[in-house]
């Protein structure tokens, strides 16, 4: 939505700027925004040229636990004036309480100096996000799933929107293991079958999809006489030991034609190089999202590197001081401890339990735009150089904040030299298809259950695929209706 | 000009820099001169032959830089051939391209590129062209009765072409025909035609034949035993060939089938950044002589090294060349 119209100083052309809003969005709703922030001007509260170049994402939160405050104001770079940046205020209507609207903009318009003591509770100095403590909580759900399982007496699954993981859902295996018959068909039939048949899985949950998958290809072989089956050598890949044993059991009928390897998901190729152009499909689901992620705007033609710190805001530090026992200036120091031993960082591990829930639940970040100009040693994921940055921003909306999706391209690129010429891709996750998607809503982070939960930069995939040799294609997820995953596949490129 | 034993080349190409493929691909996009193009690949070919000089091989090439890829650079020459020049975003895209009458017979333009090689060496000088076997997979062919006649019509432009290059010096020609592998069925006529884009050519002439590397990928697998009998027809002196990436298995097909021909063997693998050590070079060229003996025998990576960083495909150069010295050396040559 935008509004625009002249204000009384001459010359002055405003543009306010809302976007996705939300019917349900009470009581932030967009003419309480309006009004406030006109007031805001008019009491002189907020500056003539800070006006003119506003901009409001209001309801842009679309996760209900993230990492932002109810408000958030970030101004980029330091230059006033004509050259600028455009203030931008970020509203989570779902966190503002009734008539505080106005009290939150005014706190957040005047952040408090360098040296003042908010009383926040700092865990890191302003960095990258892909290297924010946040993902070393990530590490430690993945790592120490169990413990939180326990705790909430749920698995993750069934934290999922869906219940359970779209990987699992057994039409949509059904499916593919009939398409990758069709290739094997095929490839017999120009006699280039190869003697070993290599199936990668990176990310294996609890083995539900690989046990699905093997059953259904199983049994339509058999069906159909073709004796493929037993050439299969389906390789189960996952960074933790401990869930590639958890998995064993739902492959227990295939256990013959199962490797299960410990590898890192952002470079398959170095535990597989032996594999190099061999693996005829490599599968993955809700991996991608999970893979450390940062941002960047694109302004004026000028890039801004997003940094950001995450912190406890005061109050939520001191009710956990209070329920775990640990002061509040030991909070930093526990919660290293926690990311080194998980919940055995506290004596009681009860206590360690709640700690590591209540720190997860209530850690916040701060932001700040870096022009690229001051950051000459940033530089963007292996595969994008800056020239071809600029190409693909060339034709993008202006004032557009998105994933560079470091992780998973670097995933992406370092799984596409396993590929047999005739093999492909399939990864189901979360995609942003199109760089404009990131001017209709806000794709993320948030928080679901213990983990981060982030949409993929599936637009800049698809460019540094096309570099790489091959096309993308992405496929809504028909399987689960409104559902939001993608099902990103890859063609040979000629 | 005498060759030691074990003569070292590439195969064709060299590293694609990143700001030549902007530049190129700018060129596409209106953005730049055919003039500044032209004399942005003149200096990038100087530096890809200085390249090739300072690693040490014997016979060079001119990098190939011109070339958009394997196809475009012949079949917009070709006379007859309708190009969608808007058919491209990315400069190493394809063109499509058809056929639509008989290709008459006319010059390619391929003699300049030969003499600014030879102005800018004094190393044996080699040209590389892609064969009209692979010339024809990817046109398509809207008049012919058969990609075989297609395939013929193209070799009679490109044998006049091949005739012009010796008399403007070349001694050493390569023919590339990848597609072979991927269309094994294809063999018979394919040597049929080569020997008709060779005929009368006075010159030492090599085919190449790999698995493919559009994008530093391989476009098939299987093994090079699809070849013979039929290719042990052709009037070629050498057979060039893809061992690193794949392993030497198929050298005992030399043995078997008693191969004539010389070999180029492939002993650098072009599909990964590690750089070997002069040693393994080495190690592959002496399992190559067990097969095919040091006198017929030609070094070269497995195929062009278009798709990897410079720094790299320096590196894989020298080490070939440190690789065929020690192994000279065992020989005592």
């Amino acid at each position: 939505m935008g509004l625009s119209g002249d204000q009384d100083s001459p010359g002055s052309k405003l543009n306010l700027h809302l976007n996705h809003t939300h019917k349900d969005s009470a009581p932030a709703t967009t003419s309480e925004v309006v009004a406030t922030v006109l007031s805001l001007l008019e009491d002189g509260q907020m500056k003539p040229a800070q006006f003119a170049r506003l901009q409001i994402h209001l309801d842009w939160l679309q996760y209900k636990h993230n990492f932002r405050e109810a408000v958030t104001v970030m101004q980029g770079g330091e230059e006033q004036g004509e050259g600028a940046a455009p203030m931008e205020i970020r509203i989570d209507s779902r966190q503002v309480a009734p008539g505080s609207l106005r009290a939150l903009l005014q706190n957040a318009m005047h952040p408090a100096k360098p040296d003042e003591d908010t009383g926040r509770i700092y865990f890191e100095g302003f960095r990258s996000f892909r290297t924010s403590i946040v993902w070393e909580f990530n590490r430690l759900y993945w790592q120490r799933l169990k413990d939180w399982e326990k705790a909430t007496g749920k698995s993750y699954e069934q934290a999922l929107p869906g219940g359970k993981s779209d990987g699992n859902q057994a039409q949509g295996v059904a499916e593919a293991a009939a398409d990758f018959w069709t290739l094997l068909k095929d490839l017999e039939s120009q006699n280039r079958l190869p003697q070993e048949v290599f199936i990668l899985e990176i990310g294996v949950g609890l083995g539900k999809h690989a046990g699905l998958w093997l059953d259904r290809f199983c049994a339509l072989d058999q069906g159909r006489g073709t004796n493929f089956y037993p050439r299969l050598r389906y390789l189960l890949g996952d960074y933790s030991l401990a869930t590639l044993e958890h998995c064993r059991p739902a492959v227990k009928n295939h256990l013959d034609l199962c490797s299960f390897i410990a590898l890192d998901a952002m470079d398959p190729i170095k535990t597989l190089s032996f594999l190099r152009h061999k693996v005829l499909h490599v599968h993955s689901t809700n991996m991608y999202d999970n893979l450390p992620d940062e941002e960047v705007v694109w302004r004026d033609s000028r890039i801004f590197w997003v940094q950001s710190r995450a912190y406890l805001p005061p109050g939520d530090a001191a009710r956990i001081s209070k329920a775990c026992d640990v002061a509040v200036a030991d909070i930093p120091t526990i919660v290293d401890r926690l990311l080194d031993v998980g919940i055995a960082a506290l004596p009681d591990r009860a206590k360690g339990m709640i700690f590591w829930m209540e720190v997860w639940n209530a850690m916040r970040t701060e932001e700040k735009l870096v022009d690229a100009v001051d950051m000459p040693d940033a530089s963007f994921p292996a595969g994008l150089s800056s020239a071809h940055m600029e190409d693909i921003l060339r034709t993008a909306p202006n004032d557009l904040r998105f994933h560079l999706s470091p992780g998973a391209l670097e995933s992406f690129r370092n799984t596409l030299p396993l590929l047999h010429p005739r093999g492909y891709l399939q990864v189901q996750d979360i995609f942003a298809t199109d760089l404009q998607d990131y001017s209709m809503g806000f794709h993320g982070p948030g928080k679901l259950d213990g983990s981060i939960v982030n949409w993929v930069n599936g637009a800049l995939l698809r460019e540094v695929a096309e570099r790489a040799g091959y096309d993308l294609h992405f496929a809504p997820f028909k399987y689960r209706p409104g559902s939001k995953t993608s099902v990103l596949y890859t063609t040979r490129r000629e | 000009m005498t060759l030691p034993i074990l003569p070292t080349t590439m195969v064709g190409s060299y590293s694609m820099p990143g700001w030549l493929e902007r530049l190129k691909t700018d060129y596409f996009a209106r953005r730049i001169s055919r003039h500044d193009l032209d004399e942005i690949h003149d200096a990038a070919v100087r530096s890809a032959i200085k390249d090739q000089e300072m690693a040490g091989l014997d016979i060079v090439t001119d990098g190939e830089l011109r070339r958009d890829n394997m196809i475009d650079y012949f079949v917009e020459r070709l006379p007859g051939i309708q190009i969608d020049r808007s058919s491209k975003k990315f400069y190493y895209d394809f063109y499509d391209s058809e056929v639509l009458g008989k290709i008459p017979m006319a010059a390619v333009g391929l003699v300049e590129d030969f003499r600014f090689l030879l102005a800018n060496t004094e190393r044996a000088a080699k040209i590389c062209i892609t064969g009209p076997h692979s010339l024809c997979k990817r046109v398509r062919n809207k008049h012919y009765p058969s990609e075989e006649a297609l395939a013929t019509d193209i070799a009679r432009v490109m044998n006049m072409e091949l005739k012009e290059l010796v008399k403007a010096g070349a001694k050493y020609i390569q023919i590339d025909e990848p597609y072979y592998s991927g269309f094994p069925e294809d063999i018979n006529w394919g040597v049929k035609v080569l020997n008709i884009l060779v005929e009368g050519v006075q010159a030492k002439i090599a085919v190449h034949i790999c698995y493919g590397n559009r994008y530093g990928k391989p476009s098939w697998e299987g093994s090079y035993r699809y070849l013979f009998p039929a290719i042990l027809d052709a009037k070629v002196n050498s057979l060039s060939l893809e061992f690193a990436r794949r392993g030497g298995e198929d050298l005992d097909l030399f043995r078997e089938f008693k191969v004539p021909f010389e070999l180029g063997a492939g002993v650098i693998d072009v599909k990964d950044n590690s750089v070997e050590t002069p040693d393994i070079v080495a190690e592959r060229i002496r399992k190559t002589m067990k097969a095919v003996p040091a006198e017929k025998l030609y070094v070269l990576p497995d195929c062009g090294l278009f798709h990897l960083p410079r720094d790299i495909a320096f590196a894989k150069l020298r080490a070939m060349v440190e690789g065929a010295r020690i192994v000279r050396k065992e020989l005592g040559k």
